[in-house]
Formats: C-alpha cells, sequence, structure tokens
C-alpha cells in the first residue's frame, strides 16, 4: 500500500503544466520516432538528451521516459501499414500485422488491436514495478550468467514452434541468422570475427538495418514483381468508426495480451533481455497457446502478444534503472547517462534519496501511457490513408523509408548496405517460402546466448554440472529444458511403439 | 571571339581550382580561426562516457566564447568506432584543420588490436583526464578485505573478478603479474560496461568486481559494494575512498592501467589549427564547469599540452604493442 500511496504522490508530481506538458510533448516524439523506421527509442532519446541539459531533472526524466515508452507504440505504425518495423521491437507486430491490415482489409482493426495490446501490456508491466517496485529489480539479479543461459537456451526452442512447416528450412535459416549474428567483435576477446579485413564488419551486423532489409524491402522486391501493379493496396473506405473492434475481437486479444504483458515485464527487468527479446519471445509463447486463426496469416493474437510484450518490457526496465541504477537496455543506458548529467546519483539510493524524481517518473509512464494510446487512436484514419495511395506510388516512396532507416540507424551507408543485401536475400527466402521469422529470432538471442555462456563457463571453470544446477533457478530452468526436447521424442517413440495414440481433432 | 570566350573560361577555371582548396585559414602573423564548421567525431553511441566528456566540452567552449566556430558531433560508431579513427587519421587539406576526434585509452586499445591504424597517424591536442581502478567486493560476496584474497589464492582458492573492456582488461592483466598468479585462479569475465559487471557482483555471481569511482559511488554509499583496494601508486583523495588501501601497501606493485580521455586531431592538421585547439581545451580545463564534470564523475584531472600529450600517448600505444606482442 506504502508504493501505492508513492506513486499517488508521484502523480502529484506530474500533475503540474510543465510536467503535463514534457509527457505529451515526449509522447508525441515518441510516436513520430518510432513510426519513423531505423531511429527508434535509442537515437531518439540520445537525440533529444543535450537538449534537456538545463531542464529540470524531473521535467527531463518525464519526457525521455515518455519518448521511450510511447515509441512501442509508434513502431507498430509502419510495420502494419507498410510492413517495415518502425523499431527492432515492432518486428514480430508485421508478421500479423501486415496480412491482416492487406490480406484481410482489416488495417484499422489491426491498428486498433496493437494500441489496445500496448495499453494492456503497459498497464501491467507498470502495475508490477509499482507493487514490486526495488524487489523486482532484485530478482532479476538472480538471474547471473548460468541461469540466463539456461533460459536463453529455453527461449531458443520457441525458435521451434516458429518453423512452421518445414523443420529443414527452420534449422537453415536459424543457423544463418546465428552466423550473420556472429560477425564482428569477439564477445570476450575482442578479436574480429568473420570481418574479411573488412573495416566496417568489425562492429558487427546492426539489427535494424537487417530487419528493414530482411522484412521491407523484401516485401518491396515483392510488390515489384506483381504485375497487377495499379491495383490499390486497399481499395475499402477506411474510416475510424469501420476500424473499430468488435466485442469478439477484444476477447481473442484480452488472453494473449495479458500473458505476454506478465511475461514481457519479466523479460523487461532481466539484465540486457530489452523489449525486442521479449516482442519475439511473446509471439513465439503465443505459438504454444490456442489462436483462432494460424498466427503469420493476419491473427489478432499475433499482434497483441507481441505489441503487449515490448510495452510491458518497457515498463519492465525501469526497475533496474530506477533501483539499482542498472540499465536494462541501450535505452535505459542512455537514460543513466541522463541521470548523471542531471546531477543525480543512479543507484541503490534513488528511490530514498530522490522520490519525487523516481515515482514523479513512474506516474509519467501511466500518463503517457493515456497520452501515446488517445493520439494512437486519433491518428488511425489519417494513418489509414496511406493504405489509400496506389502502390506504384508507395513503391518509391516506401524505398526512400528504407534507405533513411537504414542510414538513420548506423549513421552511415554500411546500414544502406546492409538493407540492401539482407532486402535481396529475404527476397529469395520469401519466393522459395522460406519464413524468415527463425533468422531473425536467432539473430537477436544468438549474441546474448553466447555472451553468457561464455561468462557461465569462466564464472565455473567449465564445470558443466555447476552451470545447469548450480542454482535453483538454473536447475529448475534445465528441467524445462530437458521436458521441451525430450517430449517430442518420447511422443513420437510412444506414437509409434502404440503405447500412445494421439486424438484425432474435430 | 572564340580565342577570348575559351580564354575567359580558361580563367575562371583557374580561379575556381584556386579557390577550390577553401579559404586560407592562417592569418597573416601564422595564428589559425575556424572558417567553417567543426566536427567533431565521437566513436561511441551518444549517451555514453565519451559522448558526455565530448558535450561538456563542447559546451564549455561554446559558453565561455574560447571559439566562436560552431561545433557540429559526428557518431561514427561503424566497425566498433575503427571507421572513424580511420577516417580522421587520413582527413586532409582545409577540413583536416576543423577535423578533432574524442580518443581515449579505451580507443587507442582495440585500434592497436584490430588494425593497423597507430597514433603516429593523427595529431595529438590534448589530455583531458583519467580514471582509476580499485577492486570492489559486494553485500553477498565471500571475501571482504584484500587480505582476505591474498590468502584465499595462496590456499589455491579460485576467484572471480567481473569488469568491463578496454583498460580494465589491461589493468587484470597487470594484477596477474602484480600478485603472481595465473588466470585460471584469478579468473575475468568480460562485460560490455562496468554496470553490466555490477549487476553480476550484486547477484552474487562474481567474488570482485574492477571498478571506477564514478560507476561504482552509489552503490558504496548504499552499502551494496565495499571498496578493496586501489590498485594504483596513491591513495584516493575523495572522502569516500581516502580509507581504501592502495594495493603497494600490501608489498605488492601498482597495476593500475588508468582510462585515459584525450583529444585527437588528423595528422594533417596545421600547426597553427593544433595550437588552437590545444589553447582552447586547456582554457576549457581551468573553467567551474569542467571542475564540476570532474567531481560529479570521479575523475582525476590530468590535462597535458601538446608535447606532453604526444609523449604519453606514444609511450602507452609502445607498452600496449609490448603486451600484446605487436611490438615489432
Amino acid at each position: 500500500m506504502e508504493n501505492f500511496a508513492m506513486l499517488f504522490h508521484g502523480f502529484g508530481v506530474v500533475f503540474t503544466p510543465t510536467n503535463i506538458g514534457a509527457c505529451l510533448l515526449g509522447s508525441i516524439l515518441g510516436l513520430i520516432v518510432g513510426a519513423m523506421p531505423g531511429i527508434g527509442s535509442l537515437a531518439g532519446v540520445a537525440l533529444l538528451l543535450p537538449l534537456t541539459y538545463k531542464f529540470d531533472p524531473t521535467t527531463a526524466i518525464i519526457m525521455l521516459g515518455a519518448l521511450y515508452y510511447s515509441n512501442m507504440y509508434g513502431g507498430a505504425f509502419s510495420a502494419i501499414l507498410l510492413n517495415i518495423p518502425g523499431d527492432s521491437p515492432a518486428v514480430m507486430t508485421a508478421v500479423d500485422g501486415y496480412p491482416m491490415a492487406t490480406v484481410k482489409k482489416r488495417p484499422g482493426q489491426a491498428l486498433m488491436t496493437a494500441n489496445a495490446s500496448s495499453c494492456i501490456g503497459g498497464i501491467i508491466g507498470m502495475l508490477i514495478l509499482v507493487i514490486l517496485g526495488p524487489a523486482l529489480a532484485e530478482i532479476g539479479l538472480k538471474f547471473g550468467y548460468a541461469e540466463m543461459m539456461v533460459l536463453l537456451l529455453v527461449a531458443m526452442t520457441s525458435i521451434g514452434w516458429l518453423v512452421g512447416g518445414n523443420p529443414v528450412q527452420g534449422v537453415l535459416l536459424t543457423f544463418i541468422g546465428i552466423l550473420v549474428a556472429s560477425i564482428g567483435m569477439d564477445v570476450q576477446t575482442g578479436s574480429p570475427r568473420y570481418d574479411f579485413g573488412n573495416i566496417y564488419l568489425l562492429g558487427g551486423v546492426e539489427f535494424i538495418p537487417f530487419v528493414i532489409g530482411t522484412v521491407g524491402f523484401a516485401q518491396l522486391m515483392q510488390l515489384m514483381d506483381e504485375k497487377d501493379i495499379k491495383v490499390k493496396s486497399v481499395d475499402m473506405k477506411l474510416t475510424i468508426r469501420g476500424s473499430m473492434l468488435t466485442a469478439h475481437d477484444y476477447k481473442r486479444l484480452l488472453g494473449p495480451s495479458v500473458r505476454a504483458g506478465l511475461m514481457g515485464t519479466f523479460v523487461g527487468v532481466l539484465p540486457g533481455a530489452g523489449a525486442t527479446s521479449a516482442a519475439f519471445l511473446g509471439y513465439a509463447m503465443q505459438k504454444a497457446f490456442k489462436s483462432e486463426e494460424p498466427l503469420g496469416t493476419g491473427a489478432i493474437e499475433g499482434i497483441a502478444a507481441s505489441e503487449s510484450a515490448n510495452n510491458a518490457a518497457a515498463a519492465g526496465s525501469f526497475a533496474p534503472l530506477l533501483a539499482l541504477g542498472i540499465p536494462g537496455s541501450g535505452t535505459g543506458a542512455v537514460l543513466l547517462g541522463g541521470l548523471m548529467m542531471w546531477g543525480l546519483n543512479p543507484g541503490p539510493l534513488l528511490f530514498t534519496n530522490d522520490p519525487d524524481f523516481a515515482w514523479g517518473l513512474i506516474a509519467s509512464l501511466f500518463v503517457s501511457n493515456i497520452f501515446a494510446l488517445a493520439i494512437s487512436l486519433g491518428v488511425i484514419p489519417m494513418l489509414l490513408r496511406i493504405l489509400q495511395v496506389p502502390i506504384k506510388l508507395l513503391i518509391p516512396v516506401v524505398m526512400v523509408v528504407c534507405f533513411v532507416g537504414a542510414y538513420a540507424s548506423t549513421y552511415s551507408m554500411f546500414g544502406v548496405m546492409i538493407m540492401l543485401i539482407a532486402g535481396v536475400c529475404g527476397y529469395v527466402f520469401d519466393k522459395n517460402g522460406y519464413s524468415t521469422a527463425p533468422m531473425l529470432l536467432a539473430f537477436v538471442l544468438a549474441p546474448l546466448l553466447e555472451d553468457n555462456m561464455r561468462k557461465a563457463f569462466i564464472r565455473t571453470a567449465g564445470d558443466i554440472s555447476d552451470v545447469f544446477f548450480g542454482s535453483a533457478i538454473a536447475t529448475v530452468l534445465t528441467l524445462v529444458l530437458i521436458f521441451i526436447c525430450a517430449f517430442p521424442v518420447v511422443r513420437t517413440i510412444l506414437i509409434k511403439t502404440g503405447k500412445y495414440t494421439p486424438k484425432k481433432k474435430g | 571571339m572564340k580565342k577570348t570566350f575559351t580564354l575567359a573560361i580558361a580563367l575562371l577555371m583557374v580561379t575556381t581550382m584556386a579557390f577550390a582548396g577553401g579559404n586560407a585559414d592562417a592569418s597573416s602573423d601564422g595564428s589559425f580561426t575556424p572558417t567553417r564548421d567543426v566536427t567533431w567525431t565521437c566513436t561511441s553511441s551518444p549517451g555514453g562516457g565519451s559522448d558526455i566528456f565530448t558535450q561538456e566540452i563542447k559546451e564549455s567552449i561554446r559558453l565561455n566564447g574560447f571559439s566562436d566556430a560552431n561545433i557540429v558531433i559526428d557518431y561514427v560508431t561503424d566497425g566498433g568506432g575503427e571507421v572513424g579513427r580511420l577516417e580522421v587519421s587520413r582527413m586532409t587539406g582545409p577540413r583536416a584543420d576543423h577535423t578533432i576526434l574524442t580518443f581515449n585509452s579505451g580507443d587507442l586499445m582495440p585500434m592497436c588490436l584490430n588494425t593497423n591504424n597507430r597514433i603516429e597517424n593523427f595529431k595529438p591536442l590534448a589530455l583531458m583526464a583519467s580514471d582509476n581502478h580499485f577492486l570492489c567486493s559486494g553485500d553477498m560476496s565471500k571475501y571482504h578485505s584484500f587480505q582476505e584474497i591474498i590468502d584465499a589464492l595462496a590456499r589455491g582458492e579460485r576467484i572471480v573478478i567481473a569488469g568491463s573492456k578496454g583498460d580494465d582488461i589491461e589493468t587484470y592483466n597487470a594484477l596477474l603479474k602484480s600478485l603472481g598468479v595465473d588466470e585460471t585462479q584469478l579468473a575475468y569475465v568480460t562485460n560490455d560496461s562496468t554496470s553490466s559487471a555490477i549487476t553480476s557482483l550484486l547477484g552474487g555471481h562474481v567474488d570482485l568486481v574492477l571498478g571506477k569511482q564514478a560507476s561504482c559511488e552509489q552503490y558504496i554509499i548504499a552499502e551494496r559494494m565495499f571498496p578493496m583496494v586501489a590498485l594504483c601508486e596513491d591513495r584516493f583523495t575523495s572522502d569516500l575512498l581516502k580509507d581504501m588501501p592502495t594495493i603497494t601497501e600490501f608489498g605488492y606493485e601498482a597495476c593500475d592501467v588508468p582510462n585515459w580521455r584525450g583529444i585527437v586531431a588528423p595528422k594533417a592538421m596545421s600547426e597553427a589549427a593544433a595550437d588552437y585547439w590545444a589553447e582552447c581545451f586547456r582554457q576549457v580545463t581551468e573553467t567551474p564547469e569542467w571542475d564540476e564534470y570532474i567531481t560529479r564523475n570521479g575523475l582525476v584531472p590530468m590535462y597535458m599540452d601538446r608535447a606532453s600529450t604526444v609523449q604519453f600517448m606514444t609511450e602507452f600505444q609502445q607498452s600496449y604493442l609490448q603486451s600484446i606482442g605487436k611490438d615489432k
């Protein structure tokens, strides 16, 4: 109850004209930055940071926090309407959002689903942040190298759910994702890997241009390939009223949003995991649950799971940042730099020494959630007009967006090169029926897994039993991993030996 | 008419080429004044320590009017920053006089390790500050004093230290030599940042952290971390750390490889321009904002003029190249 009293105190801090203005401005900027492919919350917060030098620290963090948080809303816009994720956490939103908008001709509902589930996920994350507060950060600390490694191994098994009908194709693309992710400097020794003497490859392949190419540019090439180019992408009247979700739609999105919201908050708290991993895992987790339509074909459940997870993770990542001064993501690290620039001392005493600041920020997240939702709903009719632009006109515009996005994320033409190469590869994969989702998930998770695995082995001097069974958390996760891996094998053996007969559907 | 026209065109071209080299930046007395936008290259991402260092100096130059030039920070992070460093080292012509680069020990070490680019390809302008290392234990650590560490190592126990990259790794290697143990007994886990290392210490996943004052200060005040031993020659002077003993007090050699923060320019920068910028940076170190920056970040003021900076950076590089076996 004390935490809720402090939260209300935080609302008192937020509800001043200056802070409300800062929150509104941050929310608007976050939506714009999120909707523009390639920029993302990290660059948005970093670019705005110097402008807040002379602000009151609480006003400054309220604006930047609102920007970070509402960025998660904005990322879904271009993912759904153009199949180009506005930022990396929106990658999985495109998988179902774009087909729902174009194939199922329900673009307004797709945007509504993204907004509603973002709001639900965000509220779940924020409530957990308020109730558990510093305790949540302490839970995150319990996940050391070994625990994170086994958790990521469990997460990697979810690639199996994304593979679809052809496991060989899925495994092949997973390995390509891991290979591409391993380009750059070795995480422990700092020596170059697969750089082929090219200085640009020393820094590795950036995720944003890679994903803009694989998903967005590949999609453009497919559109150019279509003969019937005169057809409008969506030939229907698009209104706000026509975009409303039905009661049945809400019922469909509620379950996945709540599940992914809980999971996303937890992932957000973990060291280095971030909103992108949360969105992937939220989507993969939904694969294990029943959806009314198959995921990947424009299912509401798919959009809800990834959007709820990334918003919850954004809220969850504030727990270690505020309670311990530990950034949960790249954007968190920039915010931490901001705290120091404003003369604050981020660390375990922030809640005690600067309660106005800490609780003001948490309260402002609730307010920016409302602002972002209201603005997102308000701009839906305007956004939908994008889909009424003839494809032949849309293609060059989107192509420019792809180039600018790839450039903006890396500040160099190298990002554009990555985008083009990934685009051609993505096009070839799509043409041959290969789903690129496993490759993208492997690309996100493999560096985290490698980093934690190597640290875990250094920590334990290579003692495998200590890695997998060294703590209660690691032991439980290892047992879950064994169960997930062994279950299909045991099931197949039982079916083959006639000891088990699966129930026929219908 | 045709000849006159041809002559006029030729004259125009010659004039254009003559001015294509840019305006003369050096005035008649040989001094330099910037005549175009100045590009300050930062090879780290916005928001990090290097960026804040760069922003602080840029802001101080503007506020105090040390230069009227419009300074634009350009983040070139490609190839782990190597692309930016290579571009600056190869800059020629008038642009060289208007280009500066934030350059830390954490930039020099990977540059020497992974490329053939060397400090000789730059014109060092100033050394501004440095950061010293110390060992810290956490509230879940088994060991609470350096003597306990020494005793544990003598008993053959295995101890794990977490730290960041660059100068932290070099400090760890120097610590191994100083204590006379190997990496199997005193292991090191490399993290992307000191805050990641602190995360693992607070969770009880490692025994010690190799830290610096700015990153550890709040945890020490909150009694989540405990300063154990300074790895430099002299004790820290801050109130928070002045009671922490140095490694030399235990009879071991000092082994700190400090993280210094400096500024360099392209090798082709004119002497007049180099003097101009070096003077700007010297003036910055005398401002109250700079003192506040140093205090806020727990840094050690370490201003050096051009000649001393060249000598310091060259010797540091030589020592580092020797340590990685690339000194031939």
